[in-house]
């Protein structure tokens, strides 16, 4: 294991090797991967899956190229061979993902949810007045008015719906927003610059560093060319391309440049060999398109709820059609009794109030830098059970890190924190000063010029990671850096290369008595010790003997053990006799001595974890969610960065750690006793999905290295088996499908590929890990606030139901009409209900595990029972006193209202006896029906302040949460208060409206009832709290 | 894992066991149930026994079966408490196991005791809402209603009235008016003259018939003779006019408890043609001749103790109408205090009603 690490570690800078071995390992799987996604998907996609492996292009010779493509490397493509080609196989751009048209999007809203059957409530109105019309043609137009009433509701909650989501699409129309891109090509013998998009197959084109690669392009040459392969990959780690065939697979040759990817350095020619949505980065970003959206959680505990009240609301209406045509009503009254029973049970206002609820949460999480692409995955975060996340840059802070020193036998702890501000070790040997001189100077890195007020850790370099990170941790300790180097002139340099794998340069001292020249070296730690005969100790030359080598092999496997990267660093001065100040050096002849060199020290670097990462994952820890780590870097990294930021948590061990610990082979550890879990993706190459499943349940903390982007599909599926909810983040092309896999994908804002942020319900806008953290606590309170509100608006259904029940069964005077219902709904409860979405939490929702995707539903029976046949019974109750007390005291006792309905509604009777034996017209009667409806009104308005105040909490008492600490409540309350009194006095005259002015006194009746609501929760509360886990609280808790 | 705990439990009652496995699978299809959920059900219900449930130390199998149970019964309660669930084949699979389980022996406990939860809640509800009632009826005299605007001004209403305030007939044809005849005799049985001077005072007319004392105490009515009612009393003429084609329609004023027309100016009533030609109607004859309400019928003291109070009615005599055609009439209360304009209400104050008689 030693010398493995050794062989890895010994890499640095570009890290060729690195990126060559990743690759070996993971040729094979990244196809396995891709097959995968193609397998589940149509056969058209195998199909071209296939046309894509079967392409050699990269295996060709030049000659066989341009015959192939009918171009000439020299020449390019004539422009009308072009332009043939570009009408053939259109334009070198990938093709949107295909958009639900508007009107499907907008008709969808329309038919959703409650919708259809308040079309069907509106359809029956008309139905009913056209039986009407038929029978009598001077029939009122209620019915219609109604009818239209209804569709308008429909329409108008539609509108808003669509408006909110194509709000939400907006946001990210933004990130689509790509700078069109250039390409320099030769065409007609000719260079041009001309739009990416004109590119066809067979054009030459040139790229140079920083130029993204604007097609899939087969190198004809390279001068020192590097990609970024990580939008396709994932892994940032930059790639050397030649024009030499190495690899038999299209993806992992050298010779190819990959659309999209970006070449950060060196310059290349290339042929063009693939455009458009036929690069692999286009099959990948359709395959993506190809994974179905999974349905959000909230989105089917929505559709739950939905066909719960559709389902009391169709059964109890045709239950009491039924009940009505036996109790010889006419069809047409039974058809408006189930209108009316309709309206009663659907709360209209609802989804819209949720829309609202969670563009709120949306709003509130874009603060804190997750930005919601979809609403509903508002609260996917809430429900997520298992997070994959990737590690560079959303677990770490993505940049290289001087960690530790090495040097005078002792390893010296370097601050790692986002600002580096505080090195504490110890700099005033004599070896440090040394060591010191060769990282400023053995250094090509420099910063950009003009940043001189930023911050040293927030400037931009020009540069390699490594040397990055060199500079910076300089120029903190050192101060000026360039100034340094301007003093120690440099006279010669050997850049890194791969097959010397040290950097070496020669300076002039900027001592003035001191003629020699410096040479600085660093590289590969061994390779350097192999060039040294002494060792600088307390600022001494010593030989280097066996005991040292000891020690510096011991401190080379510590840091390379923390999953760090280590450079060996040394130096020499040349003697001024052999090499006078006019010495020119060769640096191909290396007319200069490159080994008994003097060995300074080591320094290791890493890519630090984010400061605020270790408690996110202590959060989402005691929040019951598991946290994956999805990485491609080595396992040993990516142990290290688990363990420094809690994924595998201090006390547990790997099977590997137990058995290093027993000192017994790894295949004798009892595999129950580890709690943690490397897995390389060569080893989940092997596995089968059972293995996968029994990996996932066995172990709480796993950490996957070495993976490719594909695999990561393949854990969230295995997640998906064991009925987690998943989030994944993600940042590469590669990782769409499995973002879009996933129940929530986060794609990275910075340093997410657009492809990545389309696939993803998420962004977070600072890739870091401790936003999901906090996305996931709003997700969860936004779950329990959206309970509230649906108990809130739930209730009172019962109270509008009641009426048309006791209506068509006792034949009393209709107590509430049904667009008196429809101004409770859409009128007083809006306010209020979405001010619950700004009630606090009860109890820390970090300390409880996710909730139960098939168990915990937003609508439970208990929330259902509870709000239906408890308080809506005394609402209902509370409602028909004020309506009773309002008959009583115009004259109409309840004893007399009963079976009253048929002569009430007779417009042909107009000396109707009450009571007291006087006698009522038709409008007079009708005229204090609608009284009674605004008492009603006003009997569950009043009502419906209370409930909201009970609402707040599920648990604790009001007084405990705090009856004024959510300002909005009595925002809602006011509104509510506000609204009524408008309706009754303010458009009390208008009579198509159906209130009346309302005595004042009544405005009183129902106080009493919401009083008895109020006590009677927090006597319910009051028993959950005091016998937990008791049949109380397993029937009464919601 | 579930149908491992199970099997173990097996030995321990076989017979209820096949079936509860049978029913149990369907119900488990039904909401979509995995393994793990359940198991997970288990896991918490071992973790938090119930309360008031049996001995805690009996074996698991025995826990498990509670948790069962429990399920049963949260179903039971919504069956029970909801009537009208969504799905009610779910429920008829719930209650058709609550049925045939011999082992649920125990959920009838549970189930009673929920019943007995909701019977003692909804028992108080209904008291408290006898309560108020109670204490609403306390506060409302049974004499006289709190408020009487709503049902003022007073309404109008004519006889005979037969869901129709279009008078079509043929003077010929006795089939066609038969029924306003026979109508109109029904309803002035109560104002013949024997049975009025029976039960009802003769009081002084041109001033209010004030009964002073005690609200409770019986008031005393006026007499308002058939006979007041000369030509249209169907004394002289059994047919009431109809059989001539001069038919007579009696107009009555709704009763308010406590309305007093104007002091010395009682409210009269007139009636012209509506819309059309004002000729079409060359005379009406009103009785009693003053064509008002004589002030002695009022006020009106309410049902429970104005018992005989006995509707001062006028009497309108078409004798002279155009014939074969449909003449709209309105007839309309004047006085101080009475409102006929309102445009919704098209019975305060006035009615119209056409004629059409046919010859």
């Amino acid at each position: 294991m030693g010398k493995k690490t050794l062989e890895i570690y010994s890499v640095e800078l570009s890290g060729t090797k690195d990126v060559e071995q990743t690759d070996k390992e993971d040729g094979k799987e990244r196809y396995r991967g891709l097959k995968n996604c193609f397998h589940s998907k149509k056969d058209h996609h195998t199909e071209k899956l296939k046309k894509e492996l079967d392409l050699d292009d990269h295996k060709l010779s030049i000659k066989e190229l341009e015959k192939k493509y009918g171009t000439n490397i020299i020449t390019g493509l004539s422009s009308t061979q072009a332009a043939e080609l570009l009408a053939q196989n259109g334009p070198n751009a990938l093709t949107p993902p295909k958009e639900t048209p508007e009107i499907i999007k907008f008709l969808k809203q329309m038919v959703g949810g409650f919708s259809i059957l308040l079309w069907i409530g509106a359809i029956l109105c008309w139905i009913a007045y056209g039986i009407q019309y038929s029978m009598n043609k001077s029939s009122s137009l209620d019915d219609v008015y109604l009818g239209c009433v209804l569709a308008l509701v429909v329409i108008l909650t539609g509108i808003f719906a669509y408006y909110q989501e194509a709000k939400s699409t907006n946001i990210m129309s933004t990130f689509n927003k790509m700078i069109p891109q250039q390409a320099f090509v030769i065409r007609d013998s000719e260079k041009k610059t001309i739009p990416a998009e004109q590119l066809v197959v067979g054009d030459i084109v040139e790229i140079k560093g920083g130029d993204r690669v604007p097609a899939d392009i087969r190198l004809l040459s390279a001068q020192g060319c590097k990609v970024d392969n990580s939008s396709l990959t994932g892994e940032s780690e930059p790639q050397a391309r030649s024009s030499e065939f190495t690899h038999d697979s299209l993806l992992e040759t050298k010779n190819i440049a990959f659309y999209s990817t970006t070449c950060l350095e060196g310059t290349a020619t290339g042929m063009v060999i693939n455009t458009g949505d036929r690069t692999i980065i286009g099959q990948i970003a359709s395959l993506a398109s190809g994974v179905g959206n999974e349905k959000t959680p909230i989105a089917i505990e929505i559709e739950h709820f939905v066909h719960i009240v559709a389902g009391v609301a169709v059964s109890i209406g045709i239950l009491f059609f039924i009940i009505a045509v036996s109790l010889k009503y006419q069809v047409l009254d039974a058809i408006i009794f189930l209108i009316g029973i309709i309206v009663a049970n659907v709360p209209e206002g609802l989804l819209a109030t949720v829309t609202v609820t969670l563009s709120l949460t949306a709003k509130r999480m874009a603060k804190k830098n997750c930005l919601v692409k979809n609403l509903e995955a508002v609260e996917t975060l809430g429900s997520t059970s298992i997070i994959c996340s990737d590690k560079t840059g959303t677990l770490t802070q993505n940049r290289m890190t001087v960690a530790h020193l090495w040097f005078d036998n002792q390893i010296f702890i370097a601050d790692t924190s986002e600002d580096h501000s505080n090195q504490v070790f110890d700099q005033s040997s004599g070896t440090w000063a040394s060591l010191s001189k060769i990282i400023t100077l053995c250094n090509r890195a420099e910063f950009k010029p003009g940043q001189e007020s930023v911050p040293i850790m927030k400037r931009i370099v020009v540069g390699d990671a490594s040397e990055t990170a060199l500079l910076k941790f300089s120029e903190v300790i050192l101060g000026d850096v360039m100034e340094i180097r301007k003093r120690n002139h440099k006279v010669a340099e050997i850049p890194f290369n791969s097959t010397n794998k040290f950097q070496l340069s020669i300076h002039k001292t900027d001592d003035p008595n001191d003629k020699r020249f410096l040479m600085v070296m660093k590289g590969a730690p061994e390779r350097i010790l192999e060039k040294c005969s002494t060792i600088m100790v307390n600022g001494q030359e010593q030989p280097l003997d066996k005991s040292t080598a000891e020690a510096f092999h011991t401190a080379y496997m510590e840091l390379g053990g923390l999953g760090e990267r280590v450079l060996g660093f040394c130096h020499l001065y040349l003697p001024a006799d052999e090499f006078p100040e006019t010495y020119t050096f060769d640096v191909d002849a290396i007319n200069f001595p490159t080994s008994n060199l003097c060995f300074v020290g080591l320094l290791s670097m890493i890519d630090p974890p984010r400061s605020t990462v270790p408690d996110a994952v202590t959060k989402c820890r005691s929040a019951g969610i598991k946290v994956i780590m999805v990485t491609g870097d080595h396992p040993i990294t990516a142990k290290a960065i688990a363990k420094s930021v809690g994924i595998i948590s201090a006390n547990s061990e790997t099977v590997e750690d137990i058995a290093k610990r027993l000192h017994i082979a790894v295949e004798q550890v009892n595999k129950r006793d580890a709690k943690a879990a490397v897995v390389t993706g060569a080893e989940l190459k092997d596995m089968s999905p059972e293995q996968l499943d029994e990996l996932l349940t066995n172990y709480s903390e796993i950490v996957f290295a070495r993976t490719s982007p594909q695999q990561k599909l393949i854990i969230v599926e295995g997640c998906q088996r064991q009925n987690a909810v998943v989030a994944v983040t993600g940042d590469g092309v590669n990782d769409s499908p499995a973002l879009k896999k996933a129940d929530i994908g986060i794609a990275m804002g910075i340093a997410g590929s657009d492809a990545a942020k389309n696939a993803a319900d998420m962004v977070l806008l600072d890739d870091n890990f401790a936003s999901i953290v906090t996305g996931v606590e709003e997700g969860r309170l936004i779950f329990d606030n959206l309970k509230k509100t649906i108990a809130y608006t739930l209730t009172k259904n019962i109270a509008e139901l009641c009426p048309f029940l006791i209506y068509i069964i006792v034949g009393l005077p209709l107590p509430i009409g049904t667009i008196t219902i429809l101004f409770i709904d859409l009128g007083t409860d809006i306010i209020p209900s979405i001010a619950l979405a700004y009630e606090k939490a009860e109890s820390d929702i970090m300390n409880r595990k996710p909730r139960h995707k098939k168990k915990d539903r937003l609508v439970n029976e208990q929330l259902a029972i509870y709000s239906y046949l408890h308080i809506g019974l005394i609402q209902a109750v509370g409602g028909f006193v004020v309506y009773f007390t309002v008959y009583a005291q115009e004259g109409f006792k309840p004893n007399i209202l009963i079976n009253l309905r048929v002569e009430w509604e007779d417009s042909n009777v107009n000396d109707l006896e009450d009571s007291y034996g006087q006698q009522w017209t038709w409008y007079q009667r009708k005229y204090l029906e609608w009284t009674g409806y605004t008492a009603f009104f006003v009997g569950i308005m009043v009502q419906q302040i209370a409930d909201l105040i009970i609402r707040k909490t599920r648990r604790n008492s009001i007084f405990q949460q705090g009856l004024f600490r959510n300002k909005v409540i009595w925002v809602g309350i006011a509104s509510q208060i506000i609204i009524a009194l408008i309706l009754s006095y303010g458009l009390g005259s208008i009579t198509a409206l159906n209130f009346t002015m309302l005595r004042p006194q009544y405005w009183f009746v129902a106080v009493p009832y919401a009083i008895l609501i109020w006590v009677y929760d927090e006597v319910r509360k009051l028993f959950i709290r005091l016998y937990p886990g008791s049949w109380w609280e397993k029937n009464m808790y919601y | 894992m579930r149908r491992q705990l199970r099997s173990r439990r097996a030995p321990a009652s076989p017979y209820g066991y096949r079936y509860r496995l049978d029913d149990q699978d369907e119900v488990n299809q039904n909401y979509l149930a995995d393994e793990e959920e359940e198991a997970e059900e288990e896991a918490r219900v071992m973790v938090v026994p119930d309360l008031e449930e049996e001995e805690e130390e009996e074996e698991e199998e025995e826990e498990e079966e509670e948790e069962e149970i429990e399920e049963e019964e949260k179903e039971e309660e919504k069956g029970q408490g909801r009537p009208t669930g969504n799905a009610w084949w779910q429920k008829w699979q719930i209650v058709n196991e609550y049925l045939w389980d011999p082992e649920k022996r125990m959920s009838l406990a549970r189930t009673g005791l929920i019943l007995v939860i909701y019977f003692f809640f909804y028992a108080s509800l209904a008291a408290v809402i006898t309560l108020c009632m109670y204490t609403l009826f306390l506060t409302i005299s049974p004499y006289m209603p709190p408020f009487t605007e709503r049902v003022k001004p007073p309404g109008v209403m004519i006889r005979p009235f037969a869901h129709s305030l279009n008078f079509n007939f043929n003077v010929s044809e006795p089939d066609t008016w038969q029924h306003y005849v026979i109508s109109l005799n029904g309803f002035l049985q109560g104002y013949n003259d024997s049975l009025q001077e029976e039960m009802n005072v003769d009081c002084p007319p041109g001033q209010y018939f004030i009964q002073d004392g005690d609200e409770d105490e019986d008031k005393k009515a006026c007499q308002f003779k058939r006979s007041f009612l000369k030509n249209c009393s169907g004394l002289e003429d059994p047919t009431f006019g109809y059989s001539t084609g001069q038919p007579c329609i009696l107009l009555k004023m709704n009763r308010i408890v406590g309305f007093r027309p104007e002091l010395g100016d009682p409210v009269k009533v007139s009636c012209k043609v509506q819309r059309g030609d004002e000729n079409d109607i060359r005379s009406i004859n009103y009785y009693p001749e003053s064509a008002s309400f004589d002030l002695r019928y009022y006020p009106y003291y309410g049902k429970l103790t104005h018992v005989n109070y006995t509707s001062p009615l006028v009497a309108m005599h078409f004798t002279d109408v155009v014939k074969n055609q449909a003449v709209p009439v309105q007839c309309q209360l004047k006085g101080k205090g009475i409102i006929n304009d309102v445009i919704n209400d098209r019975f305060v104050g006035r009615v119209i009603f056409t004629l059409n008689i046919e010859t």
